[in-house]
């Protein structure tokens, strides 16, 4: 697929694109801890939320997101982000193949009761909070391959509201509960992270309020 | 189009999906539909439980005599409620998550067990449908959109519905437990009713048959074996969404078939000559052998997959089109049934009681040693008549077979037999021991636990807390 051009503006940041979305409003009612419920039940449902969202429009882009028009696990012109193999060492995978290796390692994450428990009376574990940071921090990357590398496609299928809005909750929900680091969002001077500026541009509109 | 009113970021953007795969469009579309439909709901859900909440709050507030330790007791009830079903949305359901305490029923695509949740330790039925067996390949999402609407009903008439989820071989369904057994055990039971107890089951029938049409539904299908008997002796119809529609036996060709092969010409499309056999079939029909046959295979009947035509309505086979009338027609069958003790139309095979039904002017019969009221009889007939002569529900109420039922209190009254229990898991209803042979497990079914299905979440919060049996 073409990849915007070099100096062009990001077509996610561009009229209408940038300000296309499904829900519109603050997202306040549907990211605030509702009274009395307990946190980590409401954090670990929205994650599954999140995590099967994503997954969707990940499916849709399959065929658009090959190890071709891939290599890399880009994120900004100057960002690919690399992934942490057992031996700690830095390795860059094709795009897909990250990703793959990502939703695989949440799903299994989800379906494991001791971490994300669904049986009567059964506890979340006392790491849990570091856990779904790690998760956030990986679907991130993933909203972000997806922003640079497959937007123009999302557009043909009109998909842009949808996308937008998910995003934006994913956004305003990590920054509520503490989940998602602003360096994160960024990326560093050197190598920024391509939503960084629409997260910029949303605040600045104040749709991440809440 | 100026880019001056729409500022210097604007562009246009040529859309086409020419370059992308059939499937890829496809599911573009449905990842769309499914993220609205999610917000929509994300919305609502939390709209109502704020609702719940300020509700609670406000009762709370009302209340002077409660100390307020005990008020906020009460509140950190609610969120536990509410936490509790966040946690229900993720779960994963399978097989083995519950373990048979008895196979207690029978139907055309599956058994009923008893069951309890490992976990809780709750008890419910649990309803199992072999996939392959219902025809039909695109029956599977009928029969789910038909069970989402279902599951949202809170009505006492209806069963409720808890939970589903699938494995490859098999739909299960998990709903709340009627002790008590169904109507059929007790006609063979009791072999008939006297006038009083058929009327409060008509009139709880009539109420029952109401709700599932005012849910929009046409049950079709209302037979003995589906009116269930709550703890307290009342009445619910079972998950009739399943069984609208898709069964074989309500195949019209698959009767049109059948009547062909019979006398290889159809009564409907020759009514002359079937009037000829008037009396031939008269005849067999008042005999005790036949109907002493019909009774000694009343059981037998409603395990097979052909399952009995004696309750359907003569339009339902014709194609002609029908509403929800046919299902009063079921009720004329069953109160028959009741007085009389065998339905109107039972003969010895499925054939013989196809034509009776469509010819029901000839074999509608009161037997002469059978004494019934003028009121009964003549309810009957309302009800087992043509399709634009028959009462409607309005009709039906105000008829005088039904003078002095209170239509709104009837499922507060005591009802006339109450199930005797000694625990929450007593089968004593139910013929376990002619069900013996049937496995724990259903055959071929997902034990592994591996393959476990996100369990499908059908029904409203308000369910989930007045049932008081949630998960
Ligand atoms: N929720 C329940 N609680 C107790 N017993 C039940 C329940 N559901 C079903 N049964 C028992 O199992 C028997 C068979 O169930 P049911 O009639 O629903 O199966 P079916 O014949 O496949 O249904 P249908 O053909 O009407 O769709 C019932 O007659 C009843 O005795």
């Amino acid at each position: 697929p073409p990849s915007p051009t070099p100096g062009s503006k990001a077509l996610y940041l561009c009229s209408p694109f940038a300000e296309a979305a499904l829900v519109k409003g603050n997202f306040k009612t549907i990211v605030m801890l509702p009274k009395y419920v307990d946190m980590t039940e409401w954090v670990a449902v929205n994650i599954f939320d999140f995590y099967t969202n994503l997954n969707l429009f990940y499916g849709v882009l399959t065929e658009c997101c090959t190890s071709q028009s891939c290599p890399t696990m880009s994120a900004g012109p100057q960002l690919d982000y690399t992934w942490i193999d057992q031996n700690r060492r830095q390795i860059k995978l094709a795009a897909p193949t990250y990703i793959d290796y990502v939703m695989t390692w949440v799903q299994n994450l989800l379906d494991d009761d001791l971490v994300f428990p669904t049986k009567a009376g059964r506890e979340f574990p006392p790491n849990f909070p570091s856990t779904t940071k790690h998760i956030y921090r990986q679907l991130l990357r993933v909203f972000a391959h997806i922003y640079h590398a497959h937007y123009h496609q999302l557009l043909h299928f009109r998909s842009e509201p949808h996308f937008n809005s998910l995003f934006a909750h994913f956004l305003a929900f990590g920054r509520e509960y503490g989940l998602l680091e602003v360096k994160d969002v960024r990326g560093t001077a050197t190598s920024p992270v391509g939503v960084g500026d629409l997260w910029e541009k949303w605040k600045d509109m104040g749709i991440l309020e809440g | 189009p100026s880019s001056s009113s729409k500022g210097p970021d604007y562009v246009y953007f040529d859309r086409s999906v020419a370059a992308f795969s059939e499937d890829a469009i496809l599911k573009a579309k449905a990842a769309q539909l499914k993220l609205a439909n999610y917000y929509k709901i994300a919305v609502d859900s939390a709209i109502e439980r704020n609702t719940r909440r300020v509700e609670l709050e406000r009762k709370l507030a009302a209340d002077t005599t409660s100390s307020d330790d005990r008020k906020a007791r009460q509140l950190a009830q609610l969120g536990r409620k509410e936490s509790a079903f966040l946690r229900l949305r993720r779960t994963k359901l399978g097989l083995d998550d519950f373990r048979t305490v008895k196979v207690i029923g029978k139907g055309a695509f599956g058994e009923v067990r008893l069951v309890q949740k490992a976990d809780t330790g709750k008890i419910y039925a649990m309803k199992t449908l072999m996939k392959s067996e219902m025809l039909k390949k695109d029956q599977l999402a009928h029969v789910r959109a038909e069970r989402d609407v279902l599951a949202e009903s809170n009505s006492p008439w209806v069963v409720q519905l808890f939970y589903s989820f699938q494995d490859t071989s098999y739909l299960y369904l998990i709903m709340e437990f009627l002790p008590g057994g169904d109507l059929m055990t007790m006609l063979i039971r009791y072999d008939t009713f006297s006038e009083d107890v058929t009327r409060f089951y008509m009139a709880e029938c009539v109420l029952a048959i109401e709700a599932v049409h005012k849910l929009g539904f046409i049950h079709r299908d209302i037979k003995p074996d589906n009116i269930l008997i709550d703890k307290d002796g009342h009445i619910k119809l079972s998950d009739f969404g399943l069984s609208t529609g898709f069964h074989k036996q309500h195949d019209s060709n698959y009767y049109s078939r059948l009547l062909d092969t019979t006398n290889g010409v159809s009564p409907a499309s020759n009514p002359g000559r079937n009037s000829v056999m008037v009396n031939a079939i008269h005849l067999t029909m008042t005999s005790k052998d036949e109907i002493a046959t019909w009774k000694a295979n009343r059981r037998k009947l409603a395990y097979s997959t052909v399952g009995t035509p004696d309750y359907i309505a003569p339009e339902i086979f014709l194609m002609q089109g029908y509403g929800n009338e046919c299902d009063w027609w079921s009720l004329g069958a069953i109160m028959f049934e009741c007085l009389v003790g065998y339905p109107p139309f039972c003969s010895n095979s499925t054939h013989e009681t196809y034509k009776k039904i469509l010819e029901w002017q000839n074999y509608l019969v009161i037997p002469d040693d059978v004494h019934l009221s003028h009121e009964s009889e003549d309810m009957i007939r309302r009800l087992i008549c043509g399709q634009d002569q028959r009462f409607n529900v309005d009709q039906i109420k105000n008829h005088s077979f039904f003078y002095g039922v209170d239509w709104e209190t009837l499922r507060q009254i005591d009802a006339p037999f109450i199930p005797n229990l000694r625990s929450v898991t007593d089968t004593s209803n139910f013929p376990t021991d002619e069900l013996e042979s049937v496995p724990d497990q259903p055959a071929g079914a997902d034990t592994s636990g591996a393959n476990k299905d996100l369990a499908f979440l059908g029904y409203t919060f308000k369910r989930f807390t007045t049932s008081g049996s949630g998960f």
